[in-house]
C-alpha cells in the first residue's frame, strides 16, 4: 500500500506523549478518516436537498462506521490479524478476591496473555483520577469494589481460541473468593444542599440563594452515608445560613396551617440501562518499532478518552509507554450518555500495550454490556410541597434526594446537582430547600444518562403537581400555568433563565388539544361501552436545561474554489444527526451543504495552538483572568457530546467559522462580482444577503452562485477557511480579532484563517497559503466565574399528553394516543427533531412501564442480564399511528437552535403515571409501573 | 451423564454437548429425580396408587420444560422461571409461529449451546386445548385423558407420545442454561405405564 | 468441523473448515469481515443480526445469525445489507429509509432493511388488503428493536413504499 500523504497534527501531553490523529489517503483500503468523513465527495448527499442525513447512505448500506465494525485488516498499515481479548469480571463484591483459575483453558484454549493487577503495577500503569475510586483490576487480596469489577484481561492470538475459551469460562465462574468482608464502603460521591428564599416582593433581591452564597456541601457524613449539614445560623457562614433558611422552610411545611395544602410524598425510580444497540468495544495496536499506539473506539468524549489513555500510560515503564497515541473515534450505535467517560478505552489500550505488535480487539457482548455499562442513577426522593389554598400558588418546596451511584463515581456528583437544581421544574417557588446525596455502592456504576437526574426528579414533581391540582380541585394545566416561572423569573439557584420561557405556549397547546379536551368523555365512554377497559388521560410539562456550564466547541469550515464545503467538528455522532445539523447551520451562512463532514476531530485544530488549565467548573475569577492573558488559553478545549449540547453548542463553532468565511471571503468576492465598490453603502450590508439554492442574492442584483463566489474568493486571496473555538459558561465567551484591517468581534475565543489559494497577482498584499494562520485575540470577555453557581440557565420546554387504556383483567397498558409538543429555537434538521421526539417518547414509555433491574447480586452485575430480562419498548408498545408531534416554530427567524434531545423523553413518563391515576384512582409513587403492579391494584 | 440418561435422548446427534470436552453443561441445580413405579407399591388402594403415580409423572408435566410450550395463552414461556417469551412471539395459525416469526427461524434443528439457544426440528406450541399453564396436576390429568383435548389419542398413544416422541425427549437435553425435566424420559414412560395399568386414575 | 460453502449477495464463499460452534454472526463478521450485519444482543431479541435466506423454492425469510451456527447456513444463498444497493445505487427501500429519516444511530438499520425487503417480496407474491397493511407491517417488523427512533418513521417508510406501488403490493 502506497502512502500518498500523511499529515500529523500533534498535541503534547504533560507526560511527554504526543497525541495525534492521522489523516492518510491510500490506494486500496480506505483510511479510517475517509470512511468516517461523510457523505464524501463521490457519494449521494441526501442532506444537500434536505431529503436525508449526511450519514444516511453509509448507514443504510452497511458501510463500516462503528468501532465494532473494525478489524485489523480494515486499518491501513496495521498487521492483518486481529487478536481478541476478554475481561474477567467479579460477580461478588462482598468477599476477598483470591485469584482466577484458568486450568480449564488448556491446549488451544490457553490464552496467549493474561493481564492482572500485578502486571499493571509492574508496568507503572496509572488510573486516571476520574476512575480512580477503584483499581482497574481488583488485586488479589482485596474485595472487588463493585459487581462486575474486572479482575483480569485475557488475550487470545486467534479468534477461534477466544470463542471457545469464552464458552468454557461461562460456568462455573473461574473467579475465586475467600473471606467474607461485606461490601467495601467508601465516602459518598457528593452531597449538596440548595436553598433559596425569594425577596418579599417581585423584583426584590433574594434573601438567600446559591447564586449569592455559593453551593453548600455538608460539614461531614455520618457512617459515610448521611450528610450532616452546618448548624443553622442566620449570621454564620454560607452553609450555616442555608441550614437556617432551609429549616425555616421545612418548619413552615410541617406547621399545621389550614390555609396551606401540604403534600409529603416519597417517590423512587429504578436503575436503567441506556441499552444503546451497539455494545462498547475497541480495537488497538501498539507498534513497538515506532512506539505508537493506535486505537479505534466509539465514545462521546473523544478528548477525555484520548487524555485518559495518555495518563494511563504516561508514567509507564519501558515498553509500556508509547511515544505517540493516535485515537480514531468512530460513529456510535447509540450513546444516550452511556458512552461518555467510560473505562472501555482504558482496557482497549491496555490490551494493545500488553500484546505488542498485534492488533487486539476488546468487545462487550450484551451480557457484559449490561454488567459493566453505565447506568441511570436510581433516585429515592422525599418531597414536600406547600400550596396556598386560596390562590393555588406554590409557596414552598423541600426535598431530599438519595442516589445510588454504584461502584465508580463517574458523573454521580453532577447528576445529583443537576437533579437537585431541576427539582422544581418549570415552576416559580419562592422558598426552596433541596438536599441531595449520592453514595457509593457495589452496584454497577451509574453515570451520565439521557436526562441526567432531571428524568427522575421531574417525574416525581409532575406526579406531585397533578396530585396537588386534584386536591385543590384545580384543572391540572391551569395549576401549572398559575405557577409557571415566567421569562426572567428567578430559578431556585437564584439566576434567571436565558431567553424567553415558552411554558405558557406549551401549556396552551396541551390544554387545547383534543386528547385533553375529550378526556372526560373518553373515560366515560369506555366505562359505558368497553367492558373491562379503563381509560385515563394524563399530562405533564417540563422545562429542562441544556448545556453543562462549561461547554467548549471546536470546528473548521473550508470552502474549495469549486464551492465544495468541508466541516470538521469535535462533536460526535451517536444518532443525533449532528453532522447534518452542522452542515445545515453552515449552509445557511455560506450557501451550500457540506459534502465532507468529519466528526470527533479533537486533534485537527492544532493551528489554534490551544492551551488550557484549571477546571472550567471551579476556576476562580483571578485564575481565569490571569490565564486568559495568554491568547492561546481557553477554559476548556473540547467537551463531550452530552447534555443536549449538539444543536446550541456543538454547531456554534462551525456557525461562527462560516460567518468569518462569509464576511471576509465570500462577501467581498460577491461585491467584486457585482461590481460594488468598497465605498458603496451596500458593501457593509452583508446582513441583507440571503442564500437560496446555492445562490447569493441581495435586492436589485442578479444572484451569484456559490461556485463563482468561491472561485472569486480564492482568486482574490480572501478567507476561504476558518477554524474556531468557542466556550460557553451560560453565555458565550466573546473576543475581538483583527481581520483584513478590521476589528471583528464574535462569540468565540480562538480563530485561525486560511486565505484563498488563488494567484498572488489577484490582489497586491494578499497572502496565499495552504495553512491555517492563527489570529491573536485583541480582547476577550469570558463569562465570569460566578456563573459556576448557576444551576439551570438554558432550557427548553416539552409537554406531553397521553391517553391510555388499561385492560382490567391483565393490567396491561396500551397507549391509545399521545401528543408531544416542544420548542427548540431554530430546528437545524426538522425531521430529526421529530424523530428525537418519537424516540424520546419510546424511551420514556420504557422507563414508565417496562424497564428495571435490581441493583445488586440479582442485577446485571451478575453477568446474566440480556434483553430477555430487560424489556425495552418495541413498536407494539408505541401508538404508531396515534403519536402526534408538534415543534413550535422559533420566536424569531434567526433564533439560535436550542438543545432538546433529553427534554423530549421526560414528560411522557409522569403523563403516563397521571393517566394511570385518572383511569384507576391509584397514584403510583415509583417507576416502573408494571403490568403486575397494575393488575394488583385493579382487583 | 449416565448411560440411563443417555438412553432417553432421542435428540439429534449434533447436540453440542458431544463436542468440546472443556465445556460444561449448566443446570439450574441438581437434576430432580423421579421415583420408580415400584416405590409406590406400598400404597394399597389401587386407585390411590394410580393417582400417586400420575402425581409423580406430573413433576415432569408441570416442569418449566413442558409448561413453557403448553402455555395458557398464545405466547410461549421461557426459562426455568417460566416468564413470558422474549421476544414477544405468538403461536400463529398453526402453532409454529406467525408468518414473520416462525419458531424454526430461531429454534433450529438442535440446541445451539454457545448462545444458550434451545432447538429441535419440530419446535412449536402445543395446541390451545393442551394448555397446562396454571393447572393442577389433577386438571392436567383429566385433560390428558380427554380425547377431545389430547388430539384424539388413546391411553396407549398417550404413553407412546410421552415415552418416545423426540420433542418431548428434548426436555431431558435442553441445552445450556436450562434445567432438565426431572428423571428421564424412560422413567416417565415407566410411571405412565404403571398409571395406565392401575386404571389411569387422576389425582384430585 | 464442517466445510462451509455459502453464497452471499451472489458471491460464492468457501470452502472453509469451520468449527460447529462458530455462530453465523461470527462467521460473517470475524471470518469474512462483513460487518454490515451487526451484533446487538446475541439472543435473537433485537434482530440487528438478521440476514435474508433465499430458499430454493423462491421464498425468502430473515434469519438471525447470532443464535444459529454457521454450519446451518452451509449451502445456502443469503443476502446481507451489503448486497442491497446495486452499483452504488440504494434500493427503493433503502432510499425510503434515508428519505424518511427512519434511522438515527443506524445500528438496527441492516436488520430493518432485510426484514422490510423480505416483506416487500412476500407481498409482491401475495398482496395484502389495504385494511390489513398496518398490522402486516407491524407483525413483520416487531421482532426488531430500535432504541433511538420509536419506530414511527420506519413504519411510515415501509407503508409509503408499499402504497407507492400499490398495484404490486396491495390487493
Amino acid at each position: 500500500m502506497e502512502l500518498s500523504r500523511r499529515e500529523f497534527v500533534k498535541l503534547m501531553t504533560s507526560s511527554g506523549i504526543a497525541l495525534s490523529v492521522s489523516h492518510a489517503t491510500f490506494a486500496q483500503t480506505p483510511a479510517f478518516a475517509t470512511r468516517e468523513t461523510l457523505p464524501g465527495r463521490q457519494s449521494w448527499n441526501p442532506a444537500a436537498t434536505g431529503v436525508g442525513r449526511i450519514d444516511g447512505l453509509a448507514k443504510v448500506t452497511g458501510a463500516k462506521l462503528y468501532a465494532s465494525d473494525f478489524r485489523a485488516a480494515d486499518l491501513p498499515g496495521w498487521p492483518a490479524n486481529t487478536s481478541h481479548a476478554m475481561l474477567i469480571r467479579a460477580t461478588d463484591a462482598t468477599h476477598v478476591f483470591t485469584g482466577i483459575d484458568l486450568s480449564r483453558l488448556s491446549g488451544a484454549l490457553k490464552p496467549s496473555r493474561v493481564v492482572t493487577a500485578a502486571d499493571l503495577a509492574t508496568a507503572g500503569i496509572r488510573v486516571p483520577a476520574f476512575y480512580a475510586q477503584a483499581d482497574l483490576f481488583c488485586p488479589v487480596g482485596k474485595t472487588p469494589l463493585y459487581l462486575g469489577h474486572p479482575v483480569a484481561l485475557l488475550i487470545f492470538e486467534q479468534f477461534d481460541a477466544f470463542d471457545q475459551a469464552r464458552m468454557a469460562l461461562r460456568d462455573p465462574s473461574c473467579v475465586n473468593y475467600g473471606q467474607e468482608t461485606g461490601a467495601v464502603a467508601i465516602a459518598p460521591f457528593g452531597a449538596y444542599r440548595f436553598v433559596r428564599v425569594a425577596g418579599s416582593t417581585p423584583g426584590a433581591p433574594d434573601v438567600y440563594s446559591p447564586m449569592q452564597a455559593g453551593w453548600v456541601t455538608p460539614r461531614r457524613f455520618l457512617n459515610m452515608d448521611l450528610p450532616v449539614w452546618a448548624p443553622a445560623n442566620q449570621k454564620g457562614p454560607a452553609d450555616a445560613q442555608a441550614s437556617f433558611y432551609g429549616e425555616q422552610i421545612r418548619a413552615g411545611l410541617a406547621a399545621n396551617n389550614p390555609d396551606q395544602l401540604v403534600l409529603d410524598r416519597e417517590f423512587q425510580t429504578q436503575s436503567i440501562d441506556p441499552m444503546f444497540l451497539e455494545p462498547e468495544s475497541g480495537i488497538a495496536w501498539y507498534d513497538p518499532k515506532s512506539k505508537s499506539l493506535e486505537l479505534v473506539v466509539g465514545v462521546q468524549s473523544p478528548m477525555e478518552a484520548t487524555e485518559s489513555v495518555a495518563y494511563l500510560l504516561g508514567n509507564a515503564r519501558g515498553s509500556f509507554k508509547p511515544a505517540l497515541i493516535h485515537t480514531h473515534c468512530a460513529y456510535m450505535g447509540g450513546g444516550f450518555g452511556g458512552r461518555d467517560h467510560t473505562t472501555m478505552p482504558l482496557y482497549v489500550a491496555l490490551a494493545a500495550m500488553f500484546y505488542p505488535n498485534r492488533p487486539v480487539r476488546l468487545a462487550n457482548n450484551r451480557y457484559e454490556q449490561f454488567q459493566s455499562g453505565i447506568k441511570r442513577h436510581p433516585f429515592k426522593m422525599r418531597s414536600r410541597m406547600g400550596v396556598d389554598r386560596a390562590t393555588g400558588k406554590i409557596r414552598a418546596f423541600a426535598a431530599d434526594h438519595r442516589l445510588d451511584g454504584g461502584g465508580l463515581a463517574n458523573f454521580s456528583a453532577q447528576v445529583a446537582t443537576v437533579g437537585a437544581t431541576a427539582a422544581i421544574g418549570m415552576y416559580d417557588i419562592p422558598k426552596v430547600d433541596v438536599s441531595t446525596v449520592v453514595f457509593h455502592s457495589r452496584a454497577v456504576t451509574a453515570g451520565s444518562m439521557r436526562g441526567y437526574g432531571t428524568t427522575q426528579v421531574l417525574t416525581a414533581l409532575e406526579v406531585l403537581i397533578d396530585e396537588a391540582a386534584a386536591a385543590l380541585r384545580l384543572d391540572p394545566i391551569e395549576f401549572r400555568r398559575r405557577n409557571a416561572l415566567p421569562t426572567n423569573g428567578q430559578t431556585m439557584a437564584g439566576n434567571a433563565l436565558i431567553g424567553v420561557t415558552r411554558t405558557d405556549e406549551v401549556l396552551a397547546k396541551l390544554a387545547n388539544h383534543p386528547i385533553w379536551q375529550d378526556r372526560a368523555t373518553e373515560r366515560a365512554r369506555a366505562l359505558q361501552q368497553r367492558a373491562g377497559i379503563l381509560v385515563g388521560t394524563g399530562v405533564a410539562c417540563v422545562n429542562k436545561d441544556f448545556g453543562t456550564g462549561a461547554d467548549a466547541c471546536l470546528a473548521s469550515v473550508e470552502v474549495s474554489p469549486e464551492g465544495r464545503i468541508t466541516i470538521r467538528s469535535d462533536a460526535v455522532e451517536m444518532g443525533t444527526a449532528i453532522g447534518t445539523a452542522l452542515a445545515n447551520r453552515v449552509a445557511a451562512i455560506i450557501g451550500g451543504v457540506a459534502d465532507e463532514v468529519a466528526m470527533a476531530q479533537v486533534d485537527a485544530f492544532a493551528p489554534l495552538g490551544l492551551v488550557t488549565s484549571g477546571d472550567p467548573f471551579s476556576i476562580t475569577q483571578a485564575a481565569q483572568d490571569a490565564a486568559s492573558r495568554n491568547p492561546r488559553w481557553v477554559a476548556e478545549i473540547s467537551s463531550p457530546s452530552s447534555a443536549s449540547v449538539g444543536a446550541h453548542f456543538s454547531t456554534h463553532a462551525a456557525f461562527e467559522a462560516a460567518r468569518v468565511i462569509f464576511r471576509f471571503g465570500l462577501w467581498p468576492a460577491a461585491l467584486d462580482l457585482w461590481g460594488i465598490a468598497k465605498t458603496d453603502p451596500r458593501a457593509r450590508q452583508w446582513d441583507t444577503a440571503r442564500w437560496q439554492q446555492r445562490k447569493l442574492a441581495i435586492p436589485g442584483l442578479p444572484p451569484l452562485d456559490l461556485a463563482s463566489v468561491a472561485a472569486k474568493a480564492h482568486a482574490r486571496g480572501g478567507v476561504t477557511a476558518a477554524m474556531v473555538h468557542g466556550f460557553n459558561r451560560w453565555s458565550w465567551t466573546n473576543a475581538s480579532f483583527k481581520i483584513a484591517g478590521e476589528t471583528y468581534t464574535a462569540d468565540i475565543d480562538a480563530l485561525a484563517v486560511r486565505t484563498g489559494t488563488g494567484t498572488a497577482k489577484a490582489r497586491s498584499g494578499s497572502t496565499t497559503s495552504d495553512r491555517f494562520v492563527p489570529l491573536n485575540r485583541t480582547s476577550i470577555n469570558i463569562p465570569p466565574a460566578i456563573n459556576e453557581r448557576i444551576g439551570v440557565a438554558y432550557a427548553s420546554t416539552c409537554g406531553t399528553l397521553v391517553r391510555i387504556e388499561i385492560e382490567r383483567a391483565t393490567g396491561s397498558v396500551r397507549i391509545a394516543n399521545a401528543y408531544s409538543v416542544a420548542e427548540c429555537g431554530q430546528p437545524l434538521v426538522p425531521e430529526v427533531v421529530v424523530g428525537q421526539m418519537q424516540g424520546g417518547f419510546a424511551m420514556g414509555v420504557g422507563q414508565a412501564l417496562l424497564e428495571t433491574m435490581p441493583l445488586y447480586e440479582d442485577g446485571p452485575g451478575n453477568g446474566k442480564w440480556n434483553l430477555g430480562e430487560y424489556v425495552v419498548p418495541r413498536a407494539t408498545d408505541m401508538p404508531l399511528n396515534g403519536l402526534e408531534i408538534e415543534v413550535l416554530p422559533p420566536l424569531k427567524p434567526d433564533d439560535p437552535p436550542k438543545g432538546m434531545a433529553e427534554v423530549v423523553m421526560i414528560p411522557v413518563i409522569p403523563a403516563i403515571l397521571n393517566a394511570i391515576y385518572d383511569a384507576t384512582g391509584h397514584r403510583f409513587q415509583s417507576l416502573p409501573v408494571t403490568q403486575a403492579m397494575l393488575k394488583g391494584v385493579l382487583k | 451423564m449416565n448411560a440411563a440418561t443417555r438412553l432417553g435422548l432421542l435428540v439429534s446427534m449434533t447436540f453440542a454437548l458431544a463436542l468440546a470436552p472443556a465445556m460444561s453443561v449448566k443446570s439450574a441445580g441438581p437434576t430432580a429425580t423421579l421415583a420408580t413405579p415400584e416405590s409406590f407399591s406400598s400404597i394399597g388402594d389401587t386407585a390411590a396408587r394410580s393417582a400417586a403415580l400420575f402425581a409423580e409423572a406430573g413433576k415432569v408435566l408441570t416442569s418449566a420444560r413442558c409448561v413453557n410450550c403448553h402455555p395458557a395463552g398464545d405466547r410461549p414461556l421461557q426459562t426455568d422461571a417460566g416468564r413470558l417469551h422474549q421476544p414477544p412471539v405468538e403461536r400463529g395459525a398453526d402453532g409454529f409461529g406467525a408468518v414473520s416469526a416462525r419458531c424454526s427461524t430461531c429454534h433450529q434443528g438442535a440446541n445451539f449451546d454457545p448462545a444458550g439457544m434451545p432447538g429441535h426440528a419440530h419446535w412449536h406450541l402445543a395446541p390451545r386445548e393442551m394448555a397446562w399453564q396454571g393447572k393442577t396436576v389433577g386438571e392436567i390429568c383429566v385433560q390428558v385423558k380427554d380425547p377431545a383435548r389430547n388430539g384424539g389419542r388413546t391411553l396407549a398413544q398417550i404413553h407412546d407420545h410421552m415415552t418416545n416422541d423426540s420433542l418431548v425427549g428434548w426436555a431431558w437435553a435442553p441445552g445450556y442454561g436450562r434445567a432438565s425435566a426431572p428423571g428421564t424420559q424412560k422413567e416417565l414412560g415407566a410411571l405412565l405405564d404403571a398409571w395406565i395399568k392401575t386404571g389411569a386414575v387422576c389425582p384430585t | 468441523m464442517t466445510t462451509m460453502r455459502i453464497t452471499i449477495n451472489g458471491k460464492a464463499y468457501g470452502p472453509t473448515e469451520i468449527r460447529d460452534e462458530l455462530s453465523m454472526n461470527d462467521y460473517l463478521r470475524e471470518y469474512l469481515g462483513l460487518t454490515g450485519t451487526k451484533f446487538g444482543c446475541g439472543m435473537a431479541q433485537c434482530l440487528s443480526c438478521a440476514v435474508i435466506v433465499d430458499n430454493p423454492d423462491g421464498s425468502s425469510q430473515t434469519m438471525p445469525t447470532c443464535i444459529v451456527p454457521a454450519k446451518n447456513f452451509a449451502g445456502k444463498s443469503i443476502r446481507t445489507i451489503e448486497g442491497h444497493a446495486q452499483n452504488g445505487q440504494p434500493s427503493v427501500l433503502q432510499k425510503a429509509f434515508v428519505e424518511h429519516f427512519s434511522f438515527q444511530c443506524g445500528y438496527c438499520t441492516a436488520g430493518f432493511v432485510n426484514e422490510g425487503q423480505v416483506l416487500l417480496e412476500r407481498l409482491a407474491k401475495k398482496p395484502v388488503a389495504r385494511a390489513d397493511l398496518d398490522k402486516t407491517i407491524q407483525e413483520a417488523l416487531n421482532g426488531h428493536i430500535c432504541r433511538c427512533t420509536g419506530y414511527v418513521k420506519y413504519h411510515e417508510a415501509m407503508r409509503d413504499v408499499i402504497l407507492a406501488d400499490a398495484k404490486r403490493y396491495v390487493s
